[in-house]
């Protein structure tokens, strides 16, 4: 009370909570229908009442005389509303108002439902925000359809005035809802003063009255209810959940911390035997719950009631019924747990199940669901990785008996074939047109094209003999080199002598043009190197001769400076470095030729080596079986094999790597060729990348014997097949 | 939908007008009539020979094609109508052209060897080459007038020069492509009584400069050079011109065995090269002055300024390609075809994309030759290692027609007089299927 503004807004929130005490008033009276009526009537008979001014209403109940009094007292709340009264005026000012509110009390009961109950609220708009009316000129509709209209309102200067005029002025409320000016009466001033000193708002409550103990003390007999306290009645602490929330918010400001950092012992065991304290702190035995027996019936008893006994009709019976419905138990009686057969070996037998339960090996059998397609490796889809050779377009027909080997021109233009009819062809790869035929007489075993474009060079390995033809094709200077080349003046004699032992002769072949070399055995395969001057025989046999050297610029033969281990079966060169790739029948060595030394041995771990071919990169060898197999080894890996892949059901004949595009094929006697996406990155982290495309088939068989050697063009995704039904096909994309 | 019970009512009927572009002894009536839904193409001709017959009682029957909104029928009226949406309700106007198929098959011309290249761009006479290294000129009737005799290798791809469509010219010349290394032009007299036996002629002018086998030859519209294309990725421009006007050209006196007399040939070196190709240029073709197209074996179809001597177009299609054609609509289409059995045709004038408009996928084998008809728009025909030879109509995705009158592979064909298709194959004959009718 002490600043004078806010007990003016007090004030206000209080007259405020009286009005709407009113309106609910109002509103509970109008309700229930019953006493409507009733308020009704009262209305009619407190019409008058209404009307009057309270202070008339004062007077009018023969309080006339208190009348100045209190208004004095007004004059002192005025003056308490200035700020300017002591607080013992104060006391003195209560201690009246105590006394007119007790005077009051009788009269205040009466008055409790009386007229302000039945203002019925002017505003018909119902419960909806004012703001909705605040622009409009009315405020809702009478019963009669009329508006009701809005006063005007005051400005500033008239309320100004008003409360100069009129000393009661301070006593109007201006009530927003029905928009009109309240009038507080005394009593209603009076309440609001209460309620602003925290008093009941009514003097006739008494909130020191004495305490009436309802309660019987004593112990009755029979108690009115014996039940338990029930849980509705619990009313919860505000406080223990004011302190919970004090709790919470001080979890979440971090200032309790519950896991504080383990401490560390300071000491330790420092010889500790850590393995056995692992073993401890580990799983230990699993405990492993044994299977729930069915508990023994009465019939098991060993002296079990007369009626669990079968009789012997009923056993005859068992004895006609199948093995699996049979009964497994027959109860019978027994005198005495003595004479139980099983009591002889009780001791016995719980012995050894206790030796066994202590001798089980107990493990849990782990079972792991795993859905098998999940175990797939993730492979690219095929299409992805077109184009690869799908369908045969061209065959070269010709040949009168197995082909038994192709090679491909470096310009992708012509075809050699050999084949076991003795005669080597060249075909146009792009009409399937026989260009030239070469009768030599014996099966041709290989056939090689020189690499190097300009010189049309053909070498073909029949028999005891290496046979380099001139194709004939190229412009006239490159068959004048060509011609050069292939032009041995004295054969053999200088030969012998320069190596020493006549390892191989060379002698001009007169009837084909070319250049024989004569080997002392037969010869399996002939590989260029990629520079095109020298190129390898592989002889197979056990000795030091099985592979040899030979270089067509000085026409000079030499052995291989390596020991083999085994039979040779194929040699390579590598496509950039000078290493040279030997297989023998279990294993493939790879020797440096520079420094003269074997680099690396790989263990194909297949029964035997048919094949191999080296990736264009040069760091990765595919190596086909006997026995269907295909291994592929990265060099940089290690000399295991990376993949191995079995996927023909009969010998891999010859394996190739495409030049260019990710692609190599197997074939076999099966009659299939595979072609596989050999993908090699150069990123070292990554391993290559082997995708199975494709299976081409139509080959037919021929002395079981199948695909007899496929080779890629050199330029396309085309692969070549030769077959032992003696047709060579064409594979497009 | 009622349960066919009846056959005859079953069969629904569309109201049908029948126009034509023909000349007006092949016109009907523009009445509408309505014919049975299910008629094929057979039924459509068999109506409209009906109608005609009727104006003309003489009337032959003949085959006719027919086309709706612009598409050959090439299935039941009813199935026609349903897979296009057409409504059946209105009357249907159906086109009708003369069935374009050959209705003559005439002698075949036997050669020594596989024919490997054949021309028919001048309606006097065939040019083949052969793989026994020699041209041959043959007139109608199966008659062989000249031999082309000096190649040493087999003949690839020939080739006539000299300006288009003037026929009267007598003085004829003709390149010829081997693989030799060399090309070869020739001059002969067209109007030259045809002898008993084959005149043999030999080259005037020997071209060299490539390092391989050449595929493909061509000459430009106006006869003044030939290009070529050739093993070693390159295609070379020639002068065809037989003065001696160039000062590095060489008169070299070459011997000849026999009764003729010493004759001089010249020797001419390539005008410039088009270097952009990566593998084997398979087949050139020259239907502009300055404009050239070639196919590769690198996947690629180029098409070459020949004054800036740089690729203007490089389109990209993913297989090895045999032969090309431009031709079509307003002569901006190309077809070309290769190491598989469809035969594909790109629109270049159209923006952004590479997919061919058209696909035509009913040879089995590597296709080796396709040419546009060089008067429709619409027509072209297509050689196949399968032995067939196919002429196609871009309104339709069927062949129009199959000629399989070759026993082994088709490796040459081409279009001769606008009504006959001449294919030369590897059962070394030539073939001559005439009385095309395309208007």
């Amino acid at each position: 009370m002490k600043v004078p503004r806010k007990s003016q807004v007090a004030v206000e929130i209080a007259t405020a909570a009286v009005m709407e005490e009113k309106k609910k008033k109002t509103e509970s009276s109008k309700s229930p229908l019953a006493t409507e009526t009733v308020s009704k009537e009262e209305k009619e008979a407190q019409e008058p009442e209404k009307i009057s001014n309270p202070i008339e209403e004062l007077s009018e109940n023969g309080n006339l005389e208190k009348e100045p009094r209190v208004k004095g007292n007004e004059a002192s709340e005025d003056e308490d509303f200035a700020g300017t009264s002591g607080n013992d005026d104060e006391h003195r000012v209560y201690s009246q108002e105590d006394q007119d509110e007790g005077a009051e009390a009788h009269l205040g009961v009466e008055e409790s439902d009386s007229s302000e109950d039945e203002v019925a609220p002017r505003n018909t708009i119902g419960d909806v925000p004012l703001k909705w009316y605040e622009d409009e000129e009315h405020i809702g509709y009478d019963i009669t359809g009329k508006k009701i209209k809005k006063q005007a309102r005051k400005d500033k200067l008239d309320s100004f005035l008003a409360g100069a005029d009129d000393s009661k002025n301070w006593r109007k409320v201006y009530d927003e809802y029905n928009d009109e000016e309240v009038e507080l009466t005394k009593e209603e001033t009076r309440l609001i003063r209460r309620l602003l000193k925290g008093k009941t708002p009514h003097a006739e409550i008494d909130p020191y009255a004495p305490y009436v103990d309802w309660f019987v003390w004593e112990d009755a007999r029979h108690p009115l209810s014996n039940a338990p306290e029930p849980k509705r009645r619990f009313i919860p602490s505000k406080w223990e959940s004011k302190k919970v929330v004090q709790y919470v918010r001080a979890i979440r400001k971090g200032l309790i911390k519950f896991d504080k950092p383990k401490e560390e012992p300071r000491f330790y065991l420092l010889w500790g035997d850590d393995s056995s304290s692992k073993e401890k702190s580990g799983q230990g035995l699993s405990y492993i719950p044994a299977p729930k027996p069915k508990f023994a019936g009465h019939e098991e008893s060993y002296n079990p009631s007369i009626e669990y006994i079968p009789t012997q009709e009923e056993i005859n019976s068992y004895q006609l019924m199948y093995e699996e419905d049979r009964p497994k138990f027959i109860p019978k009686r027994f005198e005495s747990l003595r004479s139980v057969p099983a009591y002889e070996n009780a001791l016995k037998e719980s012995f050894d199940r206790c030796l066994d339960l202590y001798l089980c090996p107990r493990a849990r059998k782990k079972r792991i669901n795993i859905d098998p397609e999940s175990l797939k490796p993730k492979l690219p889809s095929r299409k992805d990785l077109r184009p690869y050779p799908v369908t045969c377009y061209l065959e070269y027909i010709g040949h009168k008996d197995t082909v038994l080997s192709i090679s491909i021109d470096v310009s992708g233009q012509w075809m050699a074939s050999g084949s076991t009819d003795g005669t080597v062809r060249i075909w146009e790869v792009e009409t399937g047109r026989c260009l030239r035929i070469w009768d030599v007489g014996i099966a041709v075993q290989h056939v090689a094209w020189n690499p190097l474009p300009e010189l049309h060079i053909l070498a073909v390995a029949v028999e005891h003999d290496v046979l380099l033809f001139n194709t004939g094709l190229g412009n006239e200077e490159e068959q004048e080199k060509i011609k050069e080349l292939l032009h041995v003046e004295t054969p053999t004699a200088p030969e012998s002598s320069g190596n020493g032992t006549s390892i191989v002769s060379w002698i001009q072949h007169d009837k084909h043009e070319g250049i024989m070399l004569k080997h002392l055995k037969t010869v399996s395969s002939v590989e260029w190197h990629r520079k095109g001057d020298y190129f390898s025989t592989v002889v197979p046999g056990d000795d030091s001769r099985a592979i040899l050297i030979h270089q067509l610029s000085k026409k000079l033969t030499q052995k291989i400076p390596f020991k083999l281990h085994g039979l040779p079966v194929s040699s390579a060169f590598h496509p950039s470095r000078s290493i040279f790739f030997i297989s023998t029948k279990k294993n493939v060595r790879v020797y440096d030729l520079l420094k003269q030394k074997l680099i690396k041995k790989l263990e194909t771990g297949v029964r035997e080596v048919s094949s191999i071919a080296i990736h264009p990169a040069g760091d990765n060898v595919i190596v086909g079986s006997k026995e269907g197999k295909l291994c592929w080894f990265d060099m940089d890996l290690s000399s295991q094999p990376y993949r191995v892949l079995k996927c023909h059901p009969k010998d891999i004949t010859n394996v190739a790597f495409h030049r260019s595009y990710p692609l190599f094929a197997t074939c076999s006697d099966d009659c299939t060729a595979y072609v596989f996406h050999g993908m090699v990155y150069s990123d070292l982290n990554q391993n290559p990348l082997i995708v199975p495309l494709e299976i081409l088939r139509g080959h037919r068989s021929a002395n079981g014997r199948g695909v007899m050697d496929c080779k890629f063009h050199p330029k396309q995704p085309w692969l070549f097949t030769a077959g032992a039904d003696s047709v060579i096909k064409l594979y497009c994309h | 939908m009622e349960l066919d019970s009846d056959p005859m009512e079953s069969s629904r009927r569309v109201q049908a007008r029948f126009v034509t572009k023909l000349q007006p002894p092949l016109r009907v009536p523009p009445v509408s009539i309505a014919v049975p839904s299910n008629l094929t193409r057979i039924g459509l001709s068999a109506v409209v020979n009906n109608l005609l017959k009727a104006g003309n009682s003489d009337w032959e029957p003949q085959p006719f094609d027919f086309l709706i909104d612009g598409e050959l029928v090439r299935m039941s009226l009813e199935e026609f109508l349903l897979t296009k949406g057409i409504s059946a309700e209105k009357i249907l106007e159906i086109e009708y052209i003369k069935a374009v198929a050959p209705r003559k098959q005439e002698e075949p011309c036997l050669h020594d060897d596989w024919v490997s290249a054949v021309s028919g761009s001048n309606p006097r006479f065939i040019l083949t080459g052969c793989y026994d290294s020699f041209g041959r000129i043959w007139k109608a009737g199966g008659l062989c007038s000249h031999i082309l005799e000096g190649h040493s290798g087999a003949i690839t791809s020939v080739s006539t020069i000299g300006p288009k469509g003037d026929d009267s010219v007598t003085d004829l010349r003709i390149a010829t492509a081997s693989k030799d290394h060399t090309l070869r032009l020739w001059k002969f007299d067209a109007g030259q009584r045809v002898l008993d036996h084959p005149m043999k002629i030999r080259a005037f002018k020997i071209l060299q400069g490539h390092k391989s086998s050449i595929q493909s030859v061509a000459a430009q519209p106006s006869g003044d050079m030939v290009c070529s294309g050739s093993w070693d990725c390159t295609i070379n421009l020639w002068q065809t011109n037989e003065s001696d006007t160039e000062g590095d050209l060489v008169s070299v006196k070459k011997r000849k065995m026999g009764s003729e007399a010493e004759e001089s040939q010249l020797q001419g070196e390539a005008v410039s090269t088009l270097v952009g190709h990566t593998q084997c240029v398979s087949s050139v073709v020259w239907p502009e002055h300055v404009t050239i197209y070639s196919a590769s074996w690198d996947h690629s179809i180029r098409r070459w300024d020949v004054e800036t001597g740089k690729d203007s177009l490089d389109m990209f299609c993913g297989k090895v390609l045999n032969c090309l054609d431009v031709g079509g609509e307003s002569s901006a289409l190309i077809a070309a075809g290769g190491s598989d059995p469809i035969l594909r045709i790109w629109d270049p004038r159209k923006p952004g994309t590479l997919a061919p408009v058209f696909q035509f996928s009913s040879h089995t084998s590597w296709i080796t030759s396709c040419k546009w008809h060089k008067k429709s728009w619409f027509h072209l025909l297509s050689a196949s290692y399968d032995g067939k030879v196919m002429l196609w109509d871009l309104r339709t995705a069927w062949p129009l027609a199959v000629i399989d009158s070759h026993k082994d592979k088709v490796l040459c064909a081409d279009w001769w007089k606008s009504d006959s298709v001449i294919s030369g194959g590897a059962d070394s004959k030539l073939c001559i299927s005439s009385g095309i009718s395309i208007e």
